[in-house]
């Protein structure tokens, strides 16, 4: 069972009014096989907020969470993390940066401590050997620490996955489909997460369809078709018309900020 | 020194992670050893049973065992970067570039070294050939034929590791890479096990050595580009 306060452990991150934008992209668009999967996106979110990523299928949600997190390159436009250019300086932004994506990034053969304590080597975690325990429990794993992950279902995976990000101290979270494979008590832990991280001031991105679950956890919600925003609601994130015209001619409606 | 030692650190625990999953898995050790085996076996049936003919073989023979065997291993290696999406992962962990192919090249080099002794025993064996008295140049060659196979085999398996033909395309790309290697360590097993009345196993070593740090230096410098999409 997850534990009531889950521990997150922040960069010093400082006030949030203080700090420049969490995520600032200018007409960042990415083509694959030279179709558009994000058209020319100008987005601003601010430092320490909860921002949904709503779309159907094929929006780029998930192509934007990728580009933020310097999995793939931009192929036009600029994106920047708290200031810093996810192309030019993305050795910089991966440390700032948590990402859980559809695919969980663990390795099989291992046991979930063992793939939990490989990512604390790979992070440089203080205290690494009480933190990964810590990360187990709080993710209702401590039990099946010993066992290997090729024998857990995709939950439990999902589950190890974000207790991969408890052991670093990212100040930016993108999390693609969290709700997704878990049970009711994985759900419980996602949204425990996420008052957890908007406590500490951790600004959190999150694609996902599960739109009433996640609707009192956040302070705004950006909606994406065919590549470009074409509305943003609540507070927290701001983007203004496209001026690519691959995007002019993708995007259907106003931006309304 | 402190960014070095984070980036030995680094390179320490993916090897760990690799020898780890391969002790579970057994991926790469069942499969390299069985071909290894095979591929001694046939060239020794090929050959016949003159002793003498063996003997001369034997150092070419164990060097194209430990070669092609080995390419099979540093794919079975990398293959593990395959789970779930293991791979990005590890490109988006706020590590150098640097370190992870130091990692993976470790991990290739221990695995070579053993697949490599454990076939000089089998060639001493098979082929009667006495690799005891010539231990220390052969040991020499073995370690560091064991690195250059590595050093280029973790560079060419970040290349095919997302293609679907990788299992074509790694000896194709790696083979003609190793030639220069392959050749050196050849000469070097040769002259040891004759006992060296040329003096030129130095020589040959020093090619091999010579080898492997360019293909060491090239595949740090640009393995980083491989893990981008």
């Amino acid at each position: 069972m997850p534990q009531t306060t889950i521990y997150v452990s922040p960069r010093s991150l400082g006030a949030p009014d203080s700090r420049p934008p969490a995520v600032a992209t200018t007409d960042l668009a990415r083509l694959f096989a030279g179709s558009a999967a994000l058209a020319g996106v100008s987005l601003n979110v601010e430092a320490g907020r909860t921002i949904a990523l709503l779309g159907p299928n094929g929006a780029g949600k998930t192509t934007l969470l990728r580009l933020l997190a310097t999995a793939i390159r931009p192929s036009y436009g600029r994106a920047e993390v708290d200031g810093l250019d996810v192309d030019r300086e993305a050795h910089l932004v991966r440390a700032r940066v948590a990402y859980v994506s559809h695919a969980t990034g663990l390795y099989d053969d291992l046991t979930a401590r063992e793939n939990l304590q490989f990512a604390a080597a790979m992070l440089a975690t203080p205290d690494a050997a009480q933190r990964v325990e810590r990360a187990l429990a709080d993710v209702g794993l401590a039990e099946r620490a010993g066992d290997r992950v090729r024998d857990f279902s995709a939950g439990m995976r999902k589950r190890l996955a974000l207790g991969r990000i408890l052991l670093g101290s990212a100040s930016l979270v993108l999390l693609d489909e969290p709700y997704a494979a878990l049970d009711a008590e994985g759900l419980q832990l996602v949204d425990q997460l996420l008052a957890a991280w908007r406590e500490v001031g951790v600004t959190v991105l999150v694609a996902s369809h599960a739109t009433d679950r996640l609707g009192p956890l956040l302070d705004g919600a950006v909606l994406l078709e065919r590549g470009v925003v074409v509305r943003v609601e609540g507070s927290g994130a701001t983007s203004v018309a496209p001026s690519l015209p691959v995007a002019r001619r993708h995007s259907t409606r106003a931006v309304a900020p | 020194m402190s960014a070095l030692r984070s980036e030995a650190a680094v390179a320490l625990a993916i090897c760990r992670k690799d020898a780890l999953s391969e002790l579970r898995g057994r991926h790469a050790t069942v499969s390299t050893l069985f071909f290894a085996a095979v591929v001694l076996l046939l060239f020794g049936f090929a050959l016949g049973p003159d002793s003498a003919r063996l003997a001369a073989a034997a150092p070419g023979l164990l060097w194209l065992a430990v070669v092609f065997a080995g390419i099979l291993a540093m794919s079975r290696l990398h293959l593990l970067e395959t789970d779930d999406g293991a791979l990005e992962q590890l490109a988006l962990y706020p590590v150098g570039r640097r370190a992870i192919y130091a990692g993976k090249a470790l991990a290739g080099f221990a695995a070579m070294l053993l697949l490599a002794l454990l076939v000089l025993g089998a060639v001493g064996v098979l082929f009667a050939v006495d690799v005891a008295s010539a231990w220390a140049p052969l040991l020499a060659t073995v370690v560091l034929g064991a690195l250059g196979v590595a050093a280029v085999g973790t560079f060419y398996a970040g290349v095919t590791v997302r293609l679907r033909a990788r299992e074509v395309m790694l000896p194709l790309l790696m083979l003609p890479v190793l030639a220069p290697l392959l050749l050196g360590a050849v000469k070097a097993t040769s002259a040891a096990l004759a006992g060296d009345p040329f003096g030129e196993v130095a020589a040959w070593l020093q090619l091999m050595l010579a080898f492997d740090v360019v293909m060491i230096v090239a595949g740090a410098a640009t393995y980083g580009y491989l893990l981008e999409d």
